[in-house]
């Protein structure tokens, strides 16, 4: 492993320092618990780097928030970074009880790492915020939080739940509204690389999708990413908050789901076409991954890749 | 070093050019602005990209003492590309590489140490792999490269805002005259710290416009290659919206060379959009586990573990 050196002619002035990549290697992941998830993200979700998660609401992106927020306290040899979470959300109301439930599944499969006392909750720390511009604004206070943060564990992963409602009211599109919104998303994810670098974290935002309306001449929207189209529920959708906030985020996933009738339940008059929801987790890109997708549920202990 | 006192008989012929006496101007053969062109054309080394297709239509590939723009849309493959070179410029000349270290600026946090790991690795075997086919009957190759030794050789600056950035474009010139072996100069990308709401846009076309020209000036004095990875954005033009390099048209007028790589269906391709001796041609690659390739034509892309 090499240091972080400085340039030997550095007089009294700092120098910009370099490093070698091997500095970077092993990269620091939190796992979420499932080996058919981290699997396909390479081992987890990664340190140092912006990931967005996009789906359509119920697709499971705040369940995967609730457990990366979890499963980060777990100590590394278990996946985790021993580290608490800055949760930053937009809905309303918290989902408090479903944070409970998938707490209470962690307590019982680790009961030797949590003690009876100690409720894994405790080391999320939840913030609301409205706007993007409110964002901005607590960005200090999350800095000094990071910074000399008084918790039991530091903290290691900030979750944005989600970026898109903070963008959702008081833009128009209008030419300038636009140019202010996109510097406003450059400006977010400039200071959440720069915290993601200055302590190593994880910083895991959400998206929401829009559906693609077919203009009757084809559709001529930008592809991005490894999927020629996305498609969720039966329709065609797309991220929202466009290209420039595309070049915001390091690594960007899509969580897919369709149903399908699996098939007659019961008997005579009684029986009926029973559905099933198949959900999809797809990397859409990621400078460290491969086009790789994988099947999964969501269960009561948390979200969990099947192999089909 | 053919290459650098190569450079040094051109600097003397354009300094001789640019004599106050204007005897001298009027002494200029025309012939010598052929010759200069000439000479400096046989001269022009190319890095390899590793998809010989692409470095068909770069005539040999990424060309020294130039700077080349690179764009498009997330997820296309510009970290890759840009970690591709920063391992292929290690490569012995036989390879396509110019045996000299990289310097890799990274303003975005896409730089992952795995994946140069991987892609170093996957050099490191083809250049065994080619030495041993070139030496069937000599005993094992001395100085095998190692996937690590290759990592070794790339300095990383992860730069965090826009102060930092122009600090060390400033700093490179001091920097590359301490390491003489620096043969590439990646940035990945230019662009992100200059998209954080500039309200003077005057001024940031000044600054963006200062850094294009200590760049070229650095790539034709050290000749080593410049290669910056640029994003693209929507812009609305003449009743559409229309794909557009980010920073304007300014700083597009100071880059030598510009490639944008783009999706056609469901394979990837590159284009050379601007380029002094190339004529603008498109040809497919992929981006595979062992990095920057051939596309394979006509098959499903494939699924890569």
């Amino acid at each position: 492993m090499s240091q972080i050196q400085s340039d030997p002619s550095t007089h009294n002035n700092p120098r910009p320092a370099f490093m070698t990549p091997q500095k970077l290697l092993p990269v620091e992941k939190c796992s979420l618990g499932c080996p058919i998830l981290d699997c396909c993200m390479g081992g987890g979700i990664p340190c140092n780097s912006i990931t967005e998660i996009v789906a359509e609401s119920g697709s499971g992106k705040t369940q995967l928030c609730l457990q990366l927020s979890l499963r980060a306290q777990l100590p590394p040899f278990l996946g985790g970074l021993s580290a608490s979470s800055l949760y930053l959300y937009t809905e309303f109301p918290f989902p408090t009880r479903r944070l409970h439930q998938l707490s209470s599944a962690l307590q019982c499969q680790y009961p030797q790492i949590f003690a009876s006392n100690y409720d894994p909750c405790d080391n999320i720390f939840l913030q609301s915020v409205n706007t993007a511009d409110q964002l901005l604004d607590i960005m200090p206070q999350i800095e000094s939080f990071l910074e000399n943060s008084k918790t039991r564990l530091p903290v290691r992963v900030i979750v944005i739940d989600s970026m898109a409602a903070l963008f959702r009211a008081e833009f128009e599109n209008t030419a300038s509204d636009l140019i202010r919104r996109s510097s406003l998303f450059f400006k977010i994810s400039g200071k959440l690389k720069e915290f993601a670098k200055r302590f190593n974290l994880v910083v895991l935002v959400t998206n929401q999708v829009m559906d693609v309306v077919d203009s009757g001449e084809g559709v001529n929207e930008v592809r991005i990413g490894n999927l020629s189209g996305m498609y969720s529920s039966g329709r065609r959708v797309c991220p929202a908050l466009g290209l420039s906030w595309a070049n915001c985020v390091n690594s960007r996933l899509f969580l897919s789901k369709d149903e399908y009738e699996s098939g007659l339940v019961g008997v005579g008059e009684s029986a009926f076409l029973s559905r099933e929801t198949r959900r999809r987790l797809h990397v859409v890109f990621a400078p460290h991954l491969p086009d790789l997708s994988c099947e999964f549920v969501i269960r009561r202990e948390g979200v969990v890749g099947v192999n089909r | 070093m053919d290459g650098l006192d190569g450079s040094d008989a051109i600097l003397q012929q354009e300094q001789q050019q640019q004599s106050l006496n204007p005897k001298d101007w009027i002494a200029v053969d025309p012939q010598n602005a052929w010759d200069l062109l000439h000479e400096e054309r046989s001269l022009m080394t190319r890095l390899t990209t590793s998809c010989a297709d692409l470095d068909d239509i770069l005539g040999g590939g990424i060309s020294c003492k130039q700077v080349t723009e690179i764009g498009g849309v997330p997820g296309i493959g510009k970290t890759q590309l840009g970690i591709q070179l920063a391992v292929n410029v290690q490569m012995p000349s036989y390879c396509g590489g110019l045996g000299g270290k990289a310097i890799y600026i990274d303003t975005e946090g896409s730089f992952m140490g795995e994946r140069a790991q991987e892609i170093a690795e996957a050099c490191a075997e083809d250049i065994s792999e080619y030495k041993r086919f070139l030496h069937k009957d000599l005993q094992a190759c001395q100085g095998e490269i190692q996937g690590k030794d290759v990592l070794q050789n790339i300095y990383f600056f992860r730069i965090c805002s826009y102060t930092e950035q122009i600090a060390l474009i400033n700093y490179l010139e001091e920097f590359i005259s301490d390491h003489k072996d620096v043969k590439i100069v990646i940035i990945d990308s230019v662009a992100f710290h200059f998209r954080q709401g500039f309200e003077d846009l005057a001024l940031r076309t000044r600054i963006l416009g200062e850094m294009a020209l200590k760049l070229v000036k650095l790539a034709k004095m050290c000749n080593l290659a410049v290669v910056l990875l640029n994003q693209v954005t929507t812009r609305y033009m003449e009743g559409s919206f229309q794909l557009s390099f980010s920073l304007g048209d300014s700083w597009s007028r100071c880059c030598t060379n510009r490639i944008i790589l783009y999706w056609n269906r469901n394979e990837r391709y590159a284009y050379i959009d601007k380029s002094p001796y190339l004529r603008p041609a498109a040809a497919p690659y992929s981006v595979t586990a062992r990095g920057i390739r051939n596309s394979a034509p006509h098959c499903k892309r494939s699924k890569l573990v």
